[in-house]
């Protein structure tokens, strides 16, 4: 019961907060025409795309120090779970397990058993990184921490360059695995005049309705794989716009949200960005298994 | 009223925003109905629905992201 009547009154602090905070921000001064209350000024959020150099004169931008974060968290988070392995797994190791099983449950529901080990590191490994980037870009006084003006850390997802590695990564990777599982066969996915040859061969040969149809679905076929050319070529963009945007956006409305309301409402958007990165690192995992599962079972 | 550059910049820029994220709305909304319809014929597929929505979602809303990304940029850049 009395956890109960915690429960209101905690809620009803946070649904009377959210208005006062609203009012007596700068939002809220320049409706009423007043000064913000000083707790509640929130400074206008700032929007900058490309990474900052905090260091004067090294190429060193503030994500690139997130991205190294990042991954001596992950580094320190696996070493430190398969330290002391046992077979019955505790705590730390039993996380790290159940994580590595779900992934291999993952990837047998989509590519099958056989091509489970192909696929595993690396998908995983995206999966990873991805969601430390965007999670550890979360933790409190990530942003706030400044040298000289420019903020030392900022969630590396939100620099393209970070983005566009990844994407990059993927795609020749499926393309590796495309070749890897077919041979040179696999350029046969891009290059497809078989059909043609074939058309303009019985064409010669006299048969003039087989080799007009044969020419006509050699043409389309011939096409078809110039399209497919594009759509991996596009690929590339659209996994870099996807990650990026998402997660750019995702700074920029939680900065407008703490400088239109600076309290309790940004929680909502604080959370939900936490789900975001989550989503982000499943597609962006996802999609390379799915790409890489069409390049390996591509039909002739 | 004469129409400055900048004016008609920011008017672009909404315009652009409000039509380009009518289609990602009306899909989000769209893959949330579906799912429910899904979700009342087959209520034990309900953790494969919810990934599934979750994930199409994702991808509608790809799409309303690259409006923001071109908004961003017409404001900051151009």
């Amino acid at each position: 019961m009395s956890r109960k009547k915690a429960l209101v009154v905690v809620i009803v602090v946070a649904l009377a907060l959210a208005p006062i905070s609203f009012v007596g921000g700068s939002v809220g001064a320049m409706i009423t025409g007043s000064e913000p209350l000083s707790i509640f000024d929130v400074s206008r959020p700032h929007v900058e795309l490309a990474a900052e150099k905090p260091f004067l004169g090294l190429p060193i931008t503030n994500t690139m120090i997130a991205v190294w974060v990042s991954i001596s968290v992950l580094v320190a988070l696996f070493l430190a779970g398969t330290r002391k392995m046992k077979m019955a797994p505790t705590g730390l190791q039993n996380a790290i397990e159940f994580l590595c099983e779900a992934a291999s449950d993952f990837i047998t529901n989509v590519a099958g058993e056989e091509n489970e080990r192909r696929f595993f590191p690396l998908v995983l490994t995206i999966f990873l990184f991805v969601l430390a980037n965007a999670w550890v870009g979360l933790i409190p006084g990530f942003g706030s921490l400044k040298l000289s003006g420019t903020p030392l850390l900022r969630n590396a997802n939100t620099d393209i360059n970070v983005p566009l590695m990844l994407a990059l990564v993927s795609i020749v990777s499926v393309e590796c695995w495309g070749f890897r599982a077919k041979g040179g066969g696999y350029l046969k996915t891009f290059v497809n005049v078989g059909q043609l040859g074939q058309g303009f061969d019985r064409l010669l040969k006299g048969k003039i309705k087989a080799g007009l149809g044969g020419v006509f679905y050699g043409i389309v076929s011939a096409f078809v794989g110039i399209l497919e050319m594009l759509s991996h070529l596009t690929r590339v963009l659209s996994f870099t716009f996807r990650l990026f945007g998402n997660m750019t956006a995702g700074l920029i409305l939680t900065g407008v949200m703490i400088f239109i309301v600076p309290l309790v409402v940004p929680f909502v958007f604080y959370g939900l960005e936490a789900l975001f990165g989550l989503v982000q690192a499943l597609i962006f995992s996802g999609l390379t298994l799915v790409f890489g599962y069409a390049a390996v079972m591509a039909s002739e | 009223m004469e129409m400055t550059a900048e004016a008609a910049k920011f008017l672009g820029v909404g315009l652009f925003v409000s039509f380009g994220t009518l289609g990602p709305a009306f899909a989000i909304g769209w893959i949330g109905k579906t799912a429910m319809e899904a979700l009342g014929r087959n209520p034990e597929a309900r953790g494969a629905i919810m990934t599934n929505m979750i994930l199409s979602i994702a991808f509608a809303e790809a799409v309303a992201i690259y409006v923001l990304i071109i908004a961003i940029l017409l404001i900051l850049v151009v």
